[in-house]
């Protein structure tokens, strides 16, 4: 078993309680997105995982085991936690064969990562004059090291340049499918949304959900449809009719010619407007992205709320401003 | 976990970082070099001196060598607590214990080489420039200082390095470690008889002596030396198991 436990865990700084009571598992098998806006405590949570950080109550084991507990721990789990850790002094491959021999991984095994993190022609230079998503390549080379069965990559995507962020999401899912356990942190949320299939979300410190991602989407984000007509106020009229409360949809604050409905579905708003005798020129379904449904949740959550919350795409339409 | 494999890669370690393998060597080479000139220069004048101590006098340079034995000990700890470095370190080897013998043990063990080369070569060095004034290895107490010095190079790198560990920054240690070695014994100095005598440098430095005066003699003020060394290491291991990575 490669679980990934969190049972109850709490960790607290003087008085500040950066991880309260959680309890979650990662399961083999999958990518696991780990959410959650800054200071929700997730990395704080993985250093936890790795006993780097004692926690005030609680546990936290890999496989049943706590992780001090591992016989030669790379090899069953590797992590990623800051890309500048890597000491600027040493090369690449001094850093790597340093933590190979701790664990009595046979040296080929550096080359072999440096190889598949694509830094084999730079291995030789020191790290200070790597750039950062060099050094990121290095972190994520030093994870692989003992080939091992559970991965934490905290950020891994941070600094990459978009060949690098393809490659990264490309080597996650992989690791997935062969089996492995994957627990991947970002505040990308469209990212995420592109190698997760299952998440955790913090806030707080505490855990805000726990669930397969496409389910976090439809319970959090409103199925919307977008539609458009040339005759735009019996479209409304007509919306308005049937109990809908369609919605102006605004294009970088202007206006789009677009009418945005809440809780409906492209065949029935179809099926409205073609006995109507309307003529549509757009109509679609408007699914939840990752980003509505992880703003929705943290919404309540957020501990650093930007003072001025960016204007919405959507605003009341004229008619209803009119009203009120 | 196998301890040989920790201390392999402390061993590693060690040799990939410029400046803690420099100021190892910088030990021998600063040694060296200081007691060439001085010996080259002013050695025979110096020992026509009443007060010259022909075996005591031999180890002059020394006292800049102690300091790059000082700078090697606060490099090799400190490289853990640079941007969380600790934290890579300790997810390879979870148990602290293990890791930081293995980490004390190559550091002292390069340092106590290191430190038994350079005592024994500068004695020898600034030895052939004495002239008629020169004096051997079968001088009375010349072996037993030669070890003695290597072995107070030695402790001396220990003594900083788990002063590193307690406060987690070589900047800091070096600010405290280098001015305490080099001015108090100065200030202090002849003034103050006995507490001066219990301060490690003061205390490790009565093996130079062919006969000591004061409290300590020369194995016991080296013991006196590697209490303090044991106290820093000791309080070290206190602060790493205790505090989060």
């Amino acid at each position: 078993m490669t679980r990934i436990d969190v049972l109850e865990l709490t960790k607290e700084y003087g008085s500040t309680r950066a991880v309260d009571r959680l309890s979650f598992a990662v399961e083999p098998g999958r990518v696991t997105g780990f959410l959650g806006p800054n200071g929700a405590g997730k990395s704080t949570t993985m250093r936890l995982v790795l006993g780097l950080d004692h926690p005030t109550s609680g546990t936290a084991t890999v496989g049943g085991r706590a992780y001090a507990a591992l016989g030669e721990p790379l090899r069953h789990v590797g992590a990623l936690l800051d890309p500048q850790a890597a000491h600027g002094s040493r090369t690449a491959r001094a850093h790597l064969r340093a933590l190979a021999a701790s664990n009595r991984i046979p040296a080929r095994r550096v080359d072999e990562v440096l190889d598949e993190a694509g830094l084999s022609a730079v291995a030789g230079r020191r790290v200070k004059s790597y750039s950062l998503g060099m050094r990121q390549r290095l972190g994520i080379a030093a994870a692989l090291l003992g080939d091992p069965a559970v991965l934490m990559l905290d950020e891994p995507s941070n600094g990459l340049d978009p060949e690098g962020i393809i490659w990264i999401r490309e080597l996650m899912r992989r690791l997935a499918r062969e089996g492995r356990t994957v627990l991947v942190s970002s505040h990308l949320m469209n990212e995420t949304a592109s190698f997760a299939d299952h998440l955790v979300v913090l806030g707080r410190g505490r855990l805000l959900a726990d669930t397969p991602m496409q389910e976090f989407i439809d319970t959090q984000v409103q199925p919307r449809v977008r539609v458009r007509s040339s005759d735009d106020a019996a479209l409304a009229a007509l919306l308005e009719g049937h109990g809908y409360r369609p919605v102006r949809e605004l294009d970088s604050g202007l206006d789009s010619g677009r009418w945005n409905v809440a809780d409906a579905r492209v065949e029935d708003i179809g099926r409205i407007t073609a006995r109507a005798g309307l003529p549509i020129l757009e109509l679609a379904a408007q699914e939840g992205t990752l980003e509505e449904a992880y703003l929705a949740l943290t919404a309540d959550a957020m501990e650093y709320t930007a003072r001025n919350a960016p204007p919405t795409e959507t605003a009341a339409s004229p008619r209803e401003e009119a009203r009120q | 976990m196998s301890f040989s494999a920790v201390l392999h890669s402390e061993w590693i370690k060690v040799k990939s970082l410029r400046g803690t393998a420099g100021s190892l060597i910088a030990v021998l080479l600063v040694t060296l070099g200081t007691t060439a000139l001085a010996f080259a220069t002013i050695g025979q004048a110096e020992a026509d001196d009443p007060g010259a101590e022909p075996l005591y006098d031999a180890f002059y340079a020394l006292n800049f060598g102690q300091i790059a034995a000082i700078s090697f000990g606060v490099t090799a700890m400190s490289s853990e607590y640079l941007n969380g470095a600790l934290r890579i370190s300790l997810a390879a080897v979870p148990r602290r214990g293990p890791f930081y013998a293995a980490k004390i043990a190559v550091l002292g063990g390069l340092a106590l080489a290191t430190g038994l080369v350079t005592a024994f070569a500068s004695f020898l060095l600034g030895q052939s420039f004495m002239g008629p004034y020169a004096i051997g290895l079968d001088h009375p107490g010349a072996v037993r200082a030669c070890v003695g010095a290597g072995i107070y190079l030695a402790l001396l790198a220990l003594f900083a390095a788990g002063l590193t560990t307690v406060l987690r920054s070589g900047v800091a240690v070096l600010c405290t470690l280098v001015p305490f070695v080099l001015i108090v014994p100065f200030v202090i100095g002849d003034v103050a008889g006995s507490v001066a005598e219990f301060l490690p440098d003061r205390a490790g430095q009565q093996i130079l002596h062919a006969h000591p005066a004061g409290h300590l003699g020369p194995w016991t003020g080296l013991a006196v030396c590697a209490a303090w060394s044991a106290a820093t290491l000791l309080a070290g291991w206190w602060a790493l198991r205790r505090r989060d990575a």
